[in-house]
């Protein structure tokens, strides 16, 4: 087999693990931490922006969270200078996309964004009904939520994308077609739909287990999954990735790197790498990762190399996410073989249930299978 | 040479009232290990053993001791104590004139106590009474004096006091096995008779067996001929035990020792054959034991088929070392019963049943010791089951609970006896089938810990038997089907399906169960298909979560068995027999 190519990353992911307050289902690595600690946070982040500097010509670059547009206005400033000094975004950056949640945007906020080469804003919405918001724990209302959208339009944006969340306990479909009627009617470029998840050790998987609250059936997610699609491409939004739907052209691209499992660089506490075919991730405590950064310690917690085998079938599992699914000639070029060689019994079967297809050299997820592709993808592992 | 000198004893006790503790005192006085040597419960040499701390192979050790002048050897021999292991501790006391009937006064008489007790005397043992524990604050021997009384006859008078644990009063021990058991009565000049109590398999030496010389003597070089196998070896060594093998140039009439003879396997040898001389042959073999048969089965079958040969060398393996184990690759794989074997191999292991017996209507009678053999209804005259005596001895206040338990396992009331006023033994007739899985643990907790119990079997009996088969998606399940009795069919079958609902994960397809008397479905439930499973997105680039995630998903399938398209995990096959629960 031959070795992987595409060895330069070409996004840049910047993590900022900051928010107002922790949300009941979160469990990304965020903290509420006080004002010195982000600056200190800051110093490190440009610390790994002077190491990456000259090094890498990056195409996109996302900053995510956490919540970003926590930041005071000083401190975004400072990011987003630090970012364009050190060469991490430039004239010629495609994609330059910040997460914003509502009720933390001020009109200050958005011109900074929009005057530091920022080009896509991505709003944590997740619903715009006040019940929903308060299980979820948002700090927002769903009014916020379509004002802070207005901020972003009127600061000039104009590639905008709206994430939900459906399968709120108590939500009905009827709740979620409002929801999604809001959000298109804010005529977003892009909108994200998750379902909700019950992650181990958060305040919402508690509640679950002391059945504080119950979960939605599953036929009535996967009514709302099919809603969010019907009405997504009913407004003309195309539904390139299963939770993506997108004007056209407005598809994310740095994501895309993800989904084709590409090179990618990452800073920040966290953040993972994935660079020469070695996946790194730094450490994820806040202070921890500080100290380790400003007193030139290695911070990375964990280092994988795959082989080619597990990396092939990682790069199916995540393309299998895009609608278009995974094209042989891509993955021929990279691993050196037919996917469908490689793959022969579990594309032999999946196909026969009717889960997936191999067409014109692509194999992707049928509608049937984009429903269950946790069980599709996990047969390729 | 005379045996005057040699006392061949057992010692004989329930499980755990303190066999193996008593054994290494026994070493430890008479110096038979050093202590540098010494580890506890010496005799316990299977590794098994260790972990469990069970005695299960019946080990033998010649012990030196100096009494009056005189040189004493008093070959001990170790006896498995556990319920299960009846057939052996038969087998050692063949080998024996006396046992050290050993009683935990703290416990008191308990089933097995009865059990072996009346076994020696079966066997015509001198039997030494020996209470111990007695170190223990709740020890209570007069107490239990007058349960070994009413019980078995003994005479208080006759008994010893002991601490195995502080060594107090096991020097009055010796004394008494050196002055009530009898000398063996060999006669040194006649032909080779000797007994084989049991055997191992070393993989350097082969087979070592474990004789008890009645008369004659065996020598390296001699040719052995063994009186039921008809099959003749040359002596390679013989020796005594120390509990290390000692070479010695002869065995006596009357000595405890083993020999090996070039045996590659232990099913050569016939534990309880007799061994002689080819040349000079004893006109008739000692009276040797009835083999075990093996009454309860189960299926053992590799989770992933390209194991299968890894599991065959397993059971191969496992065989060699224990002649009641049996097997047959191909189909089903009999299991000594409470067995749980290491296997370092994925295996699904399907619910341990028992032997029945088919009178056809072709007046064929056949055993029936997988469900899978069952012949069609038409062709079934009667069918038989298995039925033990089981005894139980127990406090007085659980006497209902645990009478009402065994009449809910079609138990036959036959007798209660009082071994006091607090302790009574109760008897019941019930079908094995009945007893082989949680019987014992159920009993134990419906009586606080403080019944225990023995059993016997009987005999074959008529039942009103039905075979009770599982359906996944329309097939037949060889290894979920049961022999179960008709009036209890229905109910099981109904339980059985909806424990199987909960065993088996969700598909991408419905999963239907069923259950069938013949044709007949009795029940039925169904696994609705997954109809959504999809999460979130990757934050960050964070690809080792997701994949964690469908990890975890597949680890599941490992101790699975597909049947069809639907995976089953090994807990589905093992849940036939907790359908109560
Ligand atoms: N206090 C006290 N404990 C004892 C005495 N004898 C044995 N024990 C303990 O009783 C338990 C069982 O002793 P074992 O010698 O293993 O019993 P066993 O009869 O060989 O058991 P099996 O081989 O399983 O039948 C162990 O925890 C011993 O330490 C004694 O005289 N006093
Ligand atoms: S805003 Fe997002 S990152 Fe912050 S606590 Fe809520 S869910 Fe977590
Ligand atoms: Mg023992």
């Amino acid at each position: 087999m031959r070795m992987i190519k595409d060895t330069s990353p070409k996004a840049l992911y910047i993590h900022i693990p900051f928010c107002v307050k922790r949300c009941n289902y979160c469990d990304f690595n965020s903290t509420v931490s006080a004002s010195n600690t982000i600056d200190r946070y800051l110093d490190a982040v440009e610390r790994e922006f002077e190491t990456l500097k000259d090094r890498y010509l990056f195409h996109t670059v996302y900053i995510g969270g956490g919540t970003p547009t926590v930041l005071n206005e000083s401190q975004l400033e400072r990011l987003l200078d630090s970012a364009i000094h050190y060469g991490m975004v430039s004239d010629n950056t495609r994609e330059f996309t910040v997460e914003a949640n509502p009720a933390t945007v001020t009109q200050a906020k958005a011109r900074l964004l929009k005057d530091h080469l920022v080009n896509r804003i991505s709003i944590g919405v997740q619903s715009f009904q006040e019940k929903h918001l308060k299980m979820l724990g948002r700090i927002h209302t769903g009014d916020d939520a379509k004002d802070t959208f207005a901020l972003l339009r009127k600061a000039g944006f104009h590639n905008i994308n709206v994430d939900l969340i459906f399968g709120c306990p108590g939500q009905t479909l009827n709740d979620w077609e409002k929801d999604l009627e809001v959000a298109i009617g804010l005529y977003p470029e892009h909108v994200s739909t998750y379902a909700l998840t019950y992650e181990d050790d958060t305040p919402l998987a508690r509640d679950l287990q002391n059945e504080v609250i119950s979960n939605l059936d599953e036929s009535v997610e996967l009514e709302m999954y099919k809603t969010a699609i019907t009405y997504g491409t009913d407004n003309g939004y195309n539904h390139y990735e299963i939770s993506n739907f997108a004007k056209s052209g407005y598809e994310c691209v740095h994501n895309n790197f993800y989904w084709k499992n590409l090179s990618y660089a990452g800073v920040g506490a966290g953040a993972f790498s994935f660079i020469n075919g070695v996946r790194t991730a730094h450490e994820k405590n806040v202070l921890s990762y500080i100290d380790g950064i400003l007193q030139n310690n290695d911070t990375t917690v964990f280092r994988e190399r795959l082989p080619d085998a597990q990396s092939a079938a990682e790069t199916v599992v995540m393309s299998l996410r895009l609608r278009k699914g995974v094209s042989n000639a891509d993955f021929y070029e990279r691993f050196g073989c037919k996917i469908d060689d490689r793959f022969r019994d579990q594309i032999g079967n999946l196909s026969r249930e009717g889960l997936v297809s191999y067409e014109d050299e692509h194999l992707r997820l049928t509608e049937k299978g984009l429903f269950v592709a946790d069980t599709v993808m996990a047969e390729f592992l | 040479m005379s045996t005057e000198h040699i006392r061949n004893f057992c010692i004989i006790a329930h499980i755990d009232h303190g066999k193996s503790t008593l054994a290494d005192r026994l070493l430890e006085k008479t110096h038979t290990i050093s202590s540098r040597e010494f580890r506890h419960q010496m005799l316990d040499d299977m590794d098994l053993e260790r972990e469990r701390g069970i005695t299960i192979k019946a080990s033998a050790v010649a012990l030196k001791l100096v009494r009056n002048g005189k040189e004493y050897q008093l070959n001990l021999i170790d006896t498995p104590g556990h319920v299960d292991f009846n057939y052996e501790v038969s087998r050692s006391l063949g080998a024996c004139e006396g046992a050290l009937l050993l009683v935990d006064s703290s416990q008191g008489v308990e089933a097995q106590t009865v059990a072996n007790a009346y076994l020696a005397m079966e066997h015509n043992l001198t039997i030494i009474p020996v209470i111990s524990k007695l170190d223990l604050p709740q020890s209570r021997p007069d107490e239990v004096l007058v349960e070994m009384e009413k019980t078995l006859g003994i005479d208080p008078h006759e008994a010893l006091r002991v601490s195995a644990k502080t060594g107090e009063g096991v020097d009055a021990i010796f004394d008494a096995v050196i002055e009530r058991i009898p000398p063996p009565k060999g006669i040194a000049d006649a032909p080779l008779k000797a007994l084989i109590f049991d055997s191992v398999y070393d993989e350097y030496r082969g087979v070592i067996i474990y004789l008890r010389i009645f008369d004659g003597s065996v020598k390296v070089g001699d040719e052995i001929y063994m009186m039921k196998t008809k099959s003749s070896f040359k002596v390679e060594e013989v020796g005594v035990f120390k509990p290390k093998m000692v070479v010695k140039d002869c065995l006596f009439a009357g000595e405890v020792g083993y020999c090996i003879a070039n045996i590659k396997s232990l099913h050569d040898v016939k534990v309880g054959d007799t061994v002689t001389h080819n040349r000079e042959r004893a006109a008739e073999a000692l009276p040797g034991y009835r083999a075990p048969m093996p009454m309860v089965y189960c299926g053992v079958y590799p989770a992933d088929n390209a194991d299968f040969h890894l599991l065959r060398e397993a059971l191969e393996r496992l065989s060699l070392n224990d002649s009641s184990f049996t097997f047959e690759p191909e189909t089903s794989q009999a299991l000594g019963f409470g067995f749980r074997c290491g296997f370092n191999i994925n295996i699904v292991q399907t619910a341990p049943n028992v032997t029945y017996e088919i009178l056809k209507t072709n007046k064929e009678v056949i055993r029936v010791d997988n469900p899978e053999k069952v012949p069609p209804v038409n062709e079934i005259e009667e069918f038989r089951e298995p039925v033990v005596r089981a005894s139980f001895v127990l406090p007085t206040e659980y006497v209902g609970t645990v009478m009402q338990f065994a009449e809910g396992r079609r138990g036959r009331y036959k007798s209660t006896d009082y071994l006091s006023e607090k302790r009574a033994i109760l008897v019941y007739e019930l079908p094995l089938a009945e007893i082989i899985f949680d019987f014992f643990d159920k009993m134990k907790s419906a009586t606080r810990g403080y019944g225990t119990l023995d059993y016997d079997f009987i005999g074959y009996e008529p039942a009103d038997l039905v075979k009770l088969d599982i359906l996944v998606s329309e097939k037949r399940v060889d290894a979920l089907s049961t022999i179960v009795h008709r009036k209890d069919a229905e109910i099981k079958g109904r339980k059985l399906v909806k424990k199987l609902k909960n065993e088996i994960s969700r598909h991408l397809f419905e999963v239907v169960l069923q259950a069938a008397i013949g044709s007949r479905v009795i029940a039925r439930e169904s696994i609705r298909a997954i109809a959504k499973n999809v999460t979130a997105k990757c934050y960050g680039g964070d690809i080792t979560r997701k994949r964690k995630l469908l990890e975890k998903q597949k680890e599941g399938k490992k101790r699975m068995k597909s049947v069809g398209n639907v995976e089953i995990p090994q807990k589905a096959f093992l849940s036939v027999l907790s359908v109560d629960e």
